[in-house]
This record gives structure tokens, sequence and C-alpha cells, in this order.
């Protein structure tokens, strides 16, 4: 066996010898299978590394592209319209949701599966606007959209309905911001919904549930709806949205890597004495 | 180039969110003092070293600087989650993870960003000979880990990284 060094083989598979040093080498390699072996491993090791890296960067060039969206038009709109719209939006995702089945089985409260044109229902819209008034509960209502705006509060609110912690994750790194939650309804137990929009596109939306199941992320979806279901601490996840699938895995990713939050405690009402008490601290 | 920029910062700490975090600083230091930039030195180049300045000048200020090096498995993990299909290689993660910064970054240097032995050690303020024996020194032993093959004997064909007495 030729004795070349490491330093020289690895010179060699990074190309950094003289075409001189190359065809040298070269010629020895045709002659030494045991050389021939190392330089095929060192080529490999570095095909790997340049893979790993690649893979790096692609998935900075999703975030930088889903960050730097431009805003449209009449983004800023008058409070009574946004929380119309708002509204609005909460319902197509909930329809949207419903169509695509949460990735539980929908029922009604009693515990029957609905059929999509069951109950005498004859219209499409009907029967799907049906399974979304099944997921609808009076808690629905009671995180009000005038809350919204105090996410400590909507998370508080969110984790005493669910008696569990749950992620509330802030995705404005992703380019998603913060819209609404709200409590739906399934099989009597709650459903909890965020809601959150890009600069463009529908909504993407993150659902909890009390539950167990793999604490996998399973990629799946419906029609256009892409998902990715997990389960940690109890709690069964549900991330939906018209999104590309990488992104929406790279977004699941982070929520399921985010550590589980403290438990949270009721934030204060404002009054004097607990303005000046924080304001002593 | 912010793509790269990026990627440079999360492989230098080891977390997307850190990295983004670590950019964001080095990038308002860069326009802060980009009379420091010579006119002919490559941008990006440039913008790498100043990223890794940044860091270090971070680091220094720290209590525990060791303690601040220290990377999270699982957030590491993360940084190579680049589609949902895609394969992930664990052996080659885990030994990324397990390199010292500067390693780690002149395996990113020079096989991420194709860049030469001499523009590498301008980023990492080290000469091109430091760069090609860390080179040496990783490459064959990822090499020898993927292929279950014996590390190779130092006396036989390994060159000392530093003179004696002097280790690092």
């Amino acid at each position: 066996m030729t004795e070349l060094s490491d330093e020289l083989l690895v010179a060699y598979v990074d190309g950094q010898l003289a075409r001189k040093q190359t065809r040298a080498v070269e010629k020895v390699l045709d002659q030494d299978d045991v050389l021939a072996a190392r330089v095929d491993a060192l080529k490999h090791a570095h095909a790997r590394l340049e893979a790993a890296f690649e893979a790096i960067l692609a998935g900075e060039e999703v975030d930088v592209s889903a960050a730097s969206a431009p805003v449209e038009d009449g983004i800023f709109i008058p409070w009574r319209i946004a929380k119309m719209a708002l509204a609005g939006i909460g319902i197509a995702a909930a329809l949207a949701l419903a169509i695509a089945g949460y990735g539980w089985p929908l029922s009604l409260p009693g515990g029957s599966q609905i059929a999509p044109h069951a109950a005498g229902l004859s219209g499409d819209w009907q029967a799907d606007a049906a399974r979304a008034q099944a997921l609808l509960s009076r808690q629905s209502l009671e995180v009000g959209l005038e809350s919204q705006a105090n996410y400590d509060l909507v998370a508080f609110q969110l984790a005493h309905i669910l008696e569990t912690n749950l992620k509330f994750p802030n995705l404005q790194a992703q380019g998603f911001h913060f819209v609404r939650a709200q409590v739906l309804r399934y099989d009597g137990v709650p459903l909890i919904q965020i809601l959150y929009l890009a600069a463009r596109g529908g909504p993407l939306a993150l659902y909890a549930k009390k539950g167990e199941g793999s604490d996998t992320l399973t990629p799946g979806r419906y029609g256009t709806i892409r998902t990715v279901t997990w389960a940690e601490d109890g709690v069964s996840y549900l991330l939906a949205g018209e999104v590309d699938d990488a992104l929406l895995m790279r977004i699941a990713t982070r929520v399921k890597l985010e550590p589980a939050p403290p438990l949270r405690s009721a934030p204060k009402p404002y009054t004097p004495v607990n303005d000046a008490l924080d304001t002593s601290r | 180039m912010l793509p790269r920029l990026k990627r440079f910062a999360d492989v230098l700490v080891g977390d997307r969110d850190e990295g983004a975090s670590l950019l964001g600083r080095a990038l308002q230091a860069m326009l802060a003092e980009q009379h420091r930039y010579r006119r002919g030195t490559a941008l990006d180049v440039w913008a790498f070293g100043e990223i890794y300045r940044h860091w270090l000048h971070e680091l220094r200020d720290h209590a525990d600087p060791l303690a601040r090096a220290k990377i999270d498995d699982a957030r590491f993990g993360a940084l190579f989650h680049a589609e949902q299909d895609s394969y992930l290689d664990v052996p080659v993660i885990a030994f990324l993870k397990s390199l010292p910064v500067q390693q780690r970054l002149t395996l990113l240097l020079v096989y991420g960003e194709g860049f030469d032995h001499g523009s590498a050690g301008r980023v990492l303020d080290v000469s091109p000979d430091t760069i090609a024996a860390r080179l040496v020194r990783i490459t064959a032993g990822l090499s020898d880990q993927l292929s279950d093959r014996a590390p190779a004997q130092a006396a036989a064909t390994v060159e000392p990284l530093y003179p004696e007495g002097l280790s690092p």
C-alpha cells in the first residue's frame, strides 16, 4: 500500500491540489484499492456535509420568503370592520377544518357521527354548516373579540378552559401574526382554535384538545388544506392551513420544540393599587 | 445573501431563534460601522466575519462563556428540518453538534459556502493552513465514523495541528 496522508487525500477530494498533483494522486489511486476506498469514504463524508448544509439553507429560504411577503393594501382597517372580518375568518376556518375532519372524527354532542348529507340536509353547504355548528359551544362566544388584544388574558382563558397548559406559540418569526382564539366543542370536550394570518393567503390555525396520541409530527392534507398532527403533555394538536407543506412542517416543528409554558395565573386587572405595586417592584 | 447569513448565524449558535437574534444585532452593528468595510473585500466574506466577531465580542462579555456556547440537541437538530419528507442525516447532525464552533464554521464555509481556504480563514481570523488542517482532522474523523473505520494512526499520516507543548 502506498503511503498518502489524509491531508493530501482531503486536499485532493476538496479540489485543492494543482493539476499535476491531482494527476499523480489519481495514478496512485488506480493502483491501490485501499487508498481508493479511503478517498471514496472521504468523498462520501464531504457529500453528506454538503447535503446537511443545503438542508439548513433550504429552511432559511422558506423562512425569509414567508417573512418578507409584501403587506397587501387594506390590512389597516377600522376595528369594527376588522372584527367582522375576523369573525368571518374564524367561521371560514371552522368550516374548512370541519370539511377536513380536524384529524378527529366529527360527531354530534350525543356521539353519533355526522355524515355529509345526513339529517335531511339537502345542500352541501348546509351539511358543512351543521358540522361547523356542532363545534360551537357557549364558551365559543365567551372568549370575546374585545379581549383578543390581551395575549396573556387569552392564553390564561384557554388554559383555564382546557384545564391544562397548552402551547400558544408566537409565529411572528414565521410571518404569521396572532389574530384571535376561540373555544369550540368536540363531543362535549373543549377544542381550542388559535388563528393566525400572514401578509397574504388564508388563515393558519392551531387546534388543541385534551387527549393522548402519537408524539410524532404526522403530515396530512384535505384538498388544499395541509395538516400536521401530534400530541404532547396530554394535549393533542392539529396545525392546519393552506400553506406550503415544508413551511407547515417547519412551523409544527417549531411549536413542538417550544418548551411547555409555565402555569399561567390570571392577569391582574388594572387598578391604581396594582399599578403602584408593580411599579414599586 | 440573507438566507446565507442566517444559516451562518444559526450554525454558529446552534439555534434558529438565537441565530435570528444574533444576525439582527450583527446587522445593526454592520450598518453602524460600515466605514470599516474595505473596498475590494467580498461582501459576503466581510459580513460572515462581522457576524463571527460580533458573536465573539458578546461571548467575551458573558460571565460564563463556555456555558453560553453550549447548544441544545433538539434545537440544533431542528436547523436541518428543511422539508417534511427530507432525509434527516442523524449521524452527520450529531457529529456537527459535537464539534467546537470554529470547526463547525470551517466546514460550513468550505463545504456549505464553497469558500477557498483563504476566504474561510479571513472570516474566522485564522491562516489558510489552519483551515486546511481543521478540514483534514474533521473530514477524516467524520469519514471514519461513517465507515466504522478505526481512526488513522496519528504518527503515520496526520500532521500535528500545533507545535508541541502549544495544544489549544
